[in-house]
């Protein structure tokens, strides 16, 4: 048998094995293959990173040192300056065989350290066990001295000063929400539509904000008055945008020098020498000037994302690559031929891993709430254009096929679908679903864009354009309608409604008050009273949460101006105000809602087992709360299996979910950002089902302090869908996904069996039918035998490259905690 | 409650609570205090069913269409 051969058989048994990822290392190139497996890893396992991470010295050491020197300039200039001198002195590398360039560390195992962000997050660097570069003692020293100099002057220190001292206390307890509220960290949107459909780029940028500047200076010289007065500031801001574009530029230039260097001085192999020139070439075009094929339009892409994390601690990735580089891609393999399908694929491979490679210190809530990843790149495929028509391209394919064949947990995709998508795409999406990567998650596109003009009122060229802001939001990358940065401190840990609605608003994890005195629920006549308390909690959460991102979002020009970030946005570079400020931003705020079916499936038990059948008193339960249901096994089991559970199709306990969805919405209306724009709430829990397992108390859905909670959004508890597929759609299809809230998560987990062969992919064509057609927002799927996972838990080294979907994201599962493995393995496996 | 690894013999609550096998199930994960195994304990008569190993689920099964499964057909 000759080798060819072999290795088609080896294939064959992998695939029938279902062994995708030894499937895909046969089957990627050896550029792909060697780039996938030397690229670091920085997505925490379980918590901790993994050995021979290490923060990076020269960042913070760096921008510590130049923000030092200008101590007299504005907070701007500063920034710009910090940013600008960590561009021209940051040690920069080219990874072997690699076609794409940049990094946000001065080695390729390092993670950034974002000094100005908050000191608690300092501290905690300072503490975290075995990410200091050796001799650890010096790296120690040295982190000590920085943590000194930026004590109290970090972004988080300057908006505590400002908060309610009592908002502050409670939202720093960490047990209602997480996040920070600066836009020092977070989700930061994009402004794609001006800086990345090749009209422009940076020279181009530059110049607009000269002539900005030129005729900002001639008002300053004219007639005094109040008008001018807002161009003192403005001219500061034009300025940081064109001090770190210049510097982004001379950037570029310096990997474009170093490419050359390395080929003229030390590379021997003549085929990586042609590629050295074409890196070199590259970094020259971009982003100084538009891209002119794929690989500068890739390569502007991941400039600007590294670029911007320079900047700040971005936690997402919003992109829509098939939609801006597809044309690149058409151009390069279909019209002019300068590369073939398959060195595209590489490409596209390489820009996967090039992303998945970007890491930054985060602490240990994060860690533990993002298990497995650094941030969640969920990139946007499919959908429609502004007029309407089909988006997807031969790029969409390449996408879903490199990432078959790079199979990384990070970026990930989700997918706009809509009515006019092609069969030969939704196999494609199948394919990647049925090997086990966990991605695209499915979003209703016509649903989403109507949700878009619904809440934010974004005209519908603009909701069209839409690409996912994090896990699942939908953010136009407009002018007026991307967002600057969603603060992540508008996280909402719901279960402690449900808890402080049952304990007067007292938290007896963290031993102190912290909603309204909503009453004794032992006095409570009827379940109307009951759930009077629950709506009383509810709007307290929301409006804590909201508090403090509002007063971020307003200070936040004056506390962490973004020049970088201004200087690619459009409404900034025109108007000369910081891209944070929440003039122009029409706003597209939304309250992540972690763990909220907790509350619906327990207000079903209080009203069925309390209210209706009379079967326990009030004074029972709270009683048996309180001791964990230790001693009370009975009854819990009572409140498991004899309260109906929401993803039944059972009106009792969906009915339960609309009103609450519905009081939500409607105080999501009450609550207004600094642009006016509504705040309506977004069901989905990342990993934090696992990272407040901990922090919420007992429930009525007879989980204990200890359990994980629900995997998230509208998904139904793991084992509690008794009544199949259908009846979870039917469930979910009760929700209004227009206007009940911004976007609901359904996790599905699906059997290897079913989904195997053409059958396999009919079956799920015509459940996506039904989901469509009933809908539904939203669905994700794992397609991953029991067998399979308990191997992986068992020999873990055999199974590193096994994939699953978590919640709005996928990991590796061996990255991930035994708890959040077993809470995996628990979810009810949906047969079509 | 009593540790069938190595026979540890005290009150219920000095096993740590882990997490539950599964909600509607009264099987769930405790942390014996002497040998520190993970051990699955039946909360209906504090038995102790078994240690927990990696790759080991108490709760047996998934729920739903496990059948389907060609594992699942296996392990019936």
């Amino acid at each position: 048998m000759s080798e060819p051969q072999k290795k088609t058989v080896d294939i064959e048994e992998m695939v029938n094995r279902q062994e995708w990822w030894w499937v895909a290392e046969k089957k990627r190139s050896k550029r792909l293959d060697y780039l996938r497996k030397a690229v670091w890893k920085k997505g925490a396992l379980g918590g901790n990173y993994a050995p021979g991470i290490k923060v990076d010295m020269e960042y913070p050491v760096l921008f510590t040192d130049m923000w030092r020197f200008w101590k007299f300039d504005t907070a701007i200039m500063r920034r710009a300056k910090a940013i600008a001198h960590v561009l021209d002195n940051i040690s920069i590398f080219i990874t072997d065989k690699a076609q794409l360039v940049g990094y946000m560390g001065s080695k390729p195992h390092t993670i950034l350290w974002r000094v100005d962000g908050a000191s608690i997050v300092n501290e905690e660097l300072y503490n975290e066990p075995g990410i200091h570069e050796d001799p650890e003692a010096e790296s120690l020293e040295k982190v000590a001295e920085i943590n000194a100099y930026w004590a109290g002057q970090t972004a988080v220190d300057k908006v505590a000063r400002v908060l309610d001292p009592e908002d502050a206390v409670k939202f720093l307890s960490g047990a209602i929400g997480w996040g920070a509220p600066t836009s020092a960290y977070g989700y930061s949107g994009k402004d794609y539509e001006y800086y990345m459909t090749g009209k422009r780029a940076f020279e181009a940028i530059i110049d607009e904000i000269d002539k900005n500047i030129e005729d900002a200076e001639n008002k300053t010289i004219g007639v005094p008055g109040p008008d001018i007065i807002p161009y003192y500031d403005k001219i500061q801001n034009w300025e940081a945008m064109k001090l770190v574009l210049e510097a982004c530029i001379r950037y570029a230039n310096r990997y474009a020098r170093l490419a050359r260097i390395v080929a003229r001085h030390f590379e021997t192999d003549e085929d990586r020498k042609v590629d050295l020139e074409k890196i070199a070439q590259t970094c020259e075009q971009v982003p100084a000037r538009p891209p002119r094929n794929l690989h500068e339009s890739l390569q502007y892409d991941l400039f600007i994302q590294i670029l911007a994390r320079f900047e700040a601690h971005e936690g997402a990735w919003p992109a829509r690559p098939d939609y801006y580089h597809g044309p690149y891609y058409d151009n390069d393999v279909n019209v002019e031929k300068i590369i073939t399908r398959d060195e595209a694929i590489d490409l596209i491979g390489e820009f996967m891993i090039r992303a998945y490679e970007v890491g930054g210190f985060a602490p240990r809530w994060a860690r533990e709430g993002l298990q497995g990843i650094t941030g969640t790149w969920v990139w946007t495929l499919g959908g429609v254009k502004p007029d309407g028509s089909d988006a997807c391209n031969d790029m969409t394919v390449a996408m879903l096929q490199a990432a078959r064949l790079v199979r990384v947990a990070n970026p990930t995709f989700g997918f706009r679908w809509h009515p006019r998508v092609s069969d030969e795409v939704m196999r494609e999406i199948f394919e990647c679903i049925r090997q086990g990567l966990g991605y695209p998650s499915m979003r209703n596109d016509p649903i989403l864009i109507a949700n878009a003009m619904h809440w934010h009122g974004h005209p519908i060229e603009e909701a069209r354009l839409w690409l996912h802001q994090a896990c699942m939001s939908p953010c136009p990358p407009t002018k007026n309608g991307f967002q600057p940065m969603r603060m992540a401190s508008a996280t909402a840990n719901c279960a402690k409604i449900i808890e402080y609605a049952l304990h007067n608003g007292y938290d007896y994890v963290v031993n102190m008050q912290m909603g309204p005195k909503s009453g004794d629920p032992t006095t409570f006549e009827n379940f109307e009273d009951f759930f009077g308390a629950w709506v009383q909690q509810m709007e307290w959460l929301f409006s804590t949460l909201v508090r403090t991102v509002n007063l971020a979002r307003s200070k936040d020009p004056e506390f962490f101006g973004r020049p970088f970030l201004s200087g690619i946005s459009e409404r900034a570079v025109e108007s000369g105000l910081d891209a944070v400020s929440p003039e122009g931003d029409r706003g597209n705020c939304w309250i992540t809602a972690f763990t909220w079916v907790e509350n619906i499936d327990s207000l079903a038990a209080v009203k069925k087992l309390i209210y209706d059948d009379k079967k326990y008193s009030m004074a029972q339960l709270i009683d048996a709360l309180q001791n964990n249901w230790e001693g009370h096994e009975r009854m819990r089991l009572d409140f498991v299996r004899n309260a109906p559970k929401w993803g039944n199709d059972d009106d009792y306990v969906d009915d339960i979910m609309l009103r609450c969805l519905r009081e939500a919405a409607r105080f999501s209306k009450v609550i207004k950002c600094p642009s006016g724009n509504n705040w309506p709430i977004l069901p989905e829990n990342v990993s934090a089902n696992i990272h407040y397992a901990n922090i919420v108390g007992a429930l009525p859905n007879g989980r204990r302090l200890g359990d994980a909670l629900y995997d998230g959004g509208v998904s139904p508890g793991p084992g509690l869908d008794k009544k199949g597929p259908t009846a979870v759609l039917k469930s979910c299809a009760k929700i209004d996904h227009i206007t009940d809230g911004r976007a609901f998560l359904l996790n599905q987990r699906l059997s290897p069996t079913q989904a195997a062969g053409e059958k396999g992919y009919q079956l799920w064509k015509a459940y996506i039918k039904t989901w469509a057609d009933l809908g539904i927002d939203h669905v994700q799927f794992n397609i991953v035998s029991d067998k399979t996972l308990r191997a992986a838990q068992k020999d873990p080294e055999d199974y590193s490259e096994v994939i699953v979907r978590v919640a709005g994201y996928s990991a590796h599962f061996v990255d991930i905690s035994r708890k959040t493995q077993d809470n995996i393995i628990q979810r009810t496996v949906q047969g079509f | 409650m009593k540790c069938i690894n190595c026979q540890y013999e005290d009150e219920s609550k000095n096993f740590r609570y882990l997490y539950n096998a599964r909600i509607d199930s009264s099987i769930s994960m405790r942390q014996c205090p002497k040998c520190l195994s993970t051990i699955a304990v039946d909360e209906l008569t504090f038995e102790v069913q078994q240690v927990v190993g990696p790759g080991e689920a108490p709760w047996g099964k998934s729920a739903g269409v496990e059948s389907l499964a060609d594992d699942y057909q296996k392990a019936a």
